[in-house]
């Protein structure tokens, strides 16, 4: 046992972990259940094998208006990616609601063509469609839905097995700094969150920025605890 | 107003030189202040949408043929009166650059004749090499920014995916490549984790895209620019910030160079 660790750190970290689950498991498993949802609607959907993007919008909108909804933690944005080859009309198209007003989100035509960005090397819609299994992906800058430092919680969508697409939701890191460090800082000791490849989120630490790697500091060789359920994990010192 | 100069006089008139100075100093507003009251331009709010949209037909990002979103969509995203939308709608069908089908499948249209490449050899050939220049200086200013943080931010399975997808574009798909190459340039900056850096990034991107679409032509020349840039992707994997600054200002010289050859040799 190496004793020259503070022995409080490993309790802080743990319950530093515990808030940080706790925060994100209502987002989660509300998207997990949306994501089952839509893989049944579409199934049902007469339209399934000539489907239009406005005709999934239809079915989408209800589902993103719903987890914007949610509470517990701020939603930015949510809604559907399709599958690149799902729709008749569209190769990429964004099923997504967003901002304080829920807006539809449109081409943003002042900016590259966001329509031409095949999303299917982005961290949000890969991980998803490799694994078959939900994912939290970022912080990233989201420069196709946000525009912002953004966390996205994404599920794949099947249909009888077959994957047709990304349901996902976007929390700010903005707000997840305003929501969450708070109630980490309550524990006392410097606490900072990082993803899984050692990008710090939020730390209580005002010398760890939001966006650094851990690697050649000082958080580099101290140990991680995982938050249960998600690919974070807390450095406490 | 200054007393004239003399020997005996000197110092006491720079003493009150500087108190005036002074005094003009905190009397005047800043420059800052100067530059949040210029005109805002009295263009009403249809050209102002009018102008976005041109600006994006006109520029590729958004092509022949493509549906543009409803006129209710396109106000609630802009912020606008459903009337203001058609206003624009009406402007840019005059222009020949929208076309409306009426109909169940109807809507408006980008037209199929607008031609990037035309209006980009326009724009080229009516933008002076100052503003060329000043154009590369501003995009290799906030690229460099950009690059410099991601070489500190970025871990390398990402910037390697970025490698793969550079290296795997075909430089003799020519419809492709700008936009593959837009794309590859915009998630690399991204890496900085900065959304504001990579949001000023994408605007110039949108603003000098059109006009590089014109040395794309030449193979060439998309072979350099995709060597340029690989070795902007290399710096930055390797943790080298002032590599990545370097490599990105080589690049930006590249192409700004190409520019101005092009519009010397008038093609």
């Amino acid at each position: 046992m190496v004793t020259t660790i503070d022995a409080k750190a490993p309790a802080t970290a743990a319950r530093a972990a515990a808030i940080v689950a706790e925060y994100l498991r209502g987002p989660i498993e509300a998207l997990d259940e949306t994501a089952v949802l839509l893989g049944e609607e579409l199934a049902a959907s007469p339209h399934i094998g000539a489907l239009s993007s406005q005709r999934l919008d239809t079915l989408v909108e209800p589902h993103a208006l719903r987890l914007l909804g949610l509470t517990d933690a701020h939603i930015y944005g949510a809604g559907f990616i399709a599958a690149i080859e799902l729709l008749t009309d569209e190769r990429n198209h964004l099923s997504w609601w967003q901002g304080e007003d829920a807006r539809k989100l449109l081409l943003a035509a002042q900016s590259v063509n966001k329509a031409l960005i095949d999303y299917s090397e982005l961290e949000w819609f890969r991980v998803p469609m490799e694994t078959g299994r939900g994912h939290v992906a970022g912080p990233y800058v989201d420069y196709l839905c946000s525009d912002e430092y953004t966390i996205t919680v994404a599920a794949p969508v099947h249909i009888a097995g077959r994957f047709v697409g990304v349901a996902g939701l976007d929390l700010l890191i903005d707000s997840v700094e305003r929501q969450l460090l708070p109630k980490l800082a309550e524990l006392g000791d410097k606490v900072t969150l990082v993803n899984s490849v050692g990008r710090v989120v939020i730390s209580t630490d005002p010398r760890h920025a939001t966006g650094d790697a851990v690697r050649g500091g000082s958080l580099a060789d101290l140990p991680r605890t995982a938050c249960e359920g998600v690919a974070l994990e807390i450095i406490a010192e | 107003m200054h007393p004239p100069d003399s020997t005996d006089a000197s110092q006491r008139s720079a003493a009150v030189d500087s108190d005036a100075a002074r005094f003009r100093d905190a009397a005047r507003p800043g420059r800052l202040q100067g530059a949040l009251f210029q005109s805002i331009g009295d263009a009403g709010r249809a050209e102002l949408v009018e102008r976005r949209l041109a600006s994006a037909i006109t520029g590729g990002h958004l092509r022949a043929g493509e549906r543009l979103p409803s006129e209710n969509d396109l106000a609630r995203t802009f912020g606008v009166a459903p009337t203001t939308v058609r206003e624009s709608l009406l402007a840019l069908r005059t222009q020949g650059l929208v076309v409306t089908r009426r109909g169940r499948n109807g809507g408006s249209f980008v037209a199929d004749s607008a031609d990037p490449v035309a209006h980009a050899r326009t724009a080229l050939a009516a933008t002076s090499r100052l503003a060329l220049r000043d154009m590369g200086a501003h995009y290799a200013a906030i690229t460099a920014a950009c690059v410099r943080l991601a070489a500190r931010r970025a871990v390398a399975s990402e910037v390697q995916l970025i490698r793969a997808r550079l290296i795997r574009l075909e430089p003799t798909d020519l419809a492709q490549w700008r936009s593959a190459l837009d794309d590859v340039q915009v998630e690399l900056v991204s890496l900085s984790q900065s959304a504001r850096l990579t949001r000023e990034q994408m605007r110039l991107q949108a603003e000098i895209s059109p006009l590089l679409r014109l040395i794309d032509a030449v193979e060439d020349s998309r072979v350099l620019e995709r060597q340029l840039l690989l070795a902007v992707v290399d710096a930055v994997e390797s943790g080298d910030a002032q590599a990545a600054v370097d490599a990105t200002e080589r690049m930006v010289d590249s192409v700004i160079d190409a520019l101005i050859e092009l519009q010397i040799s008038g093609r």
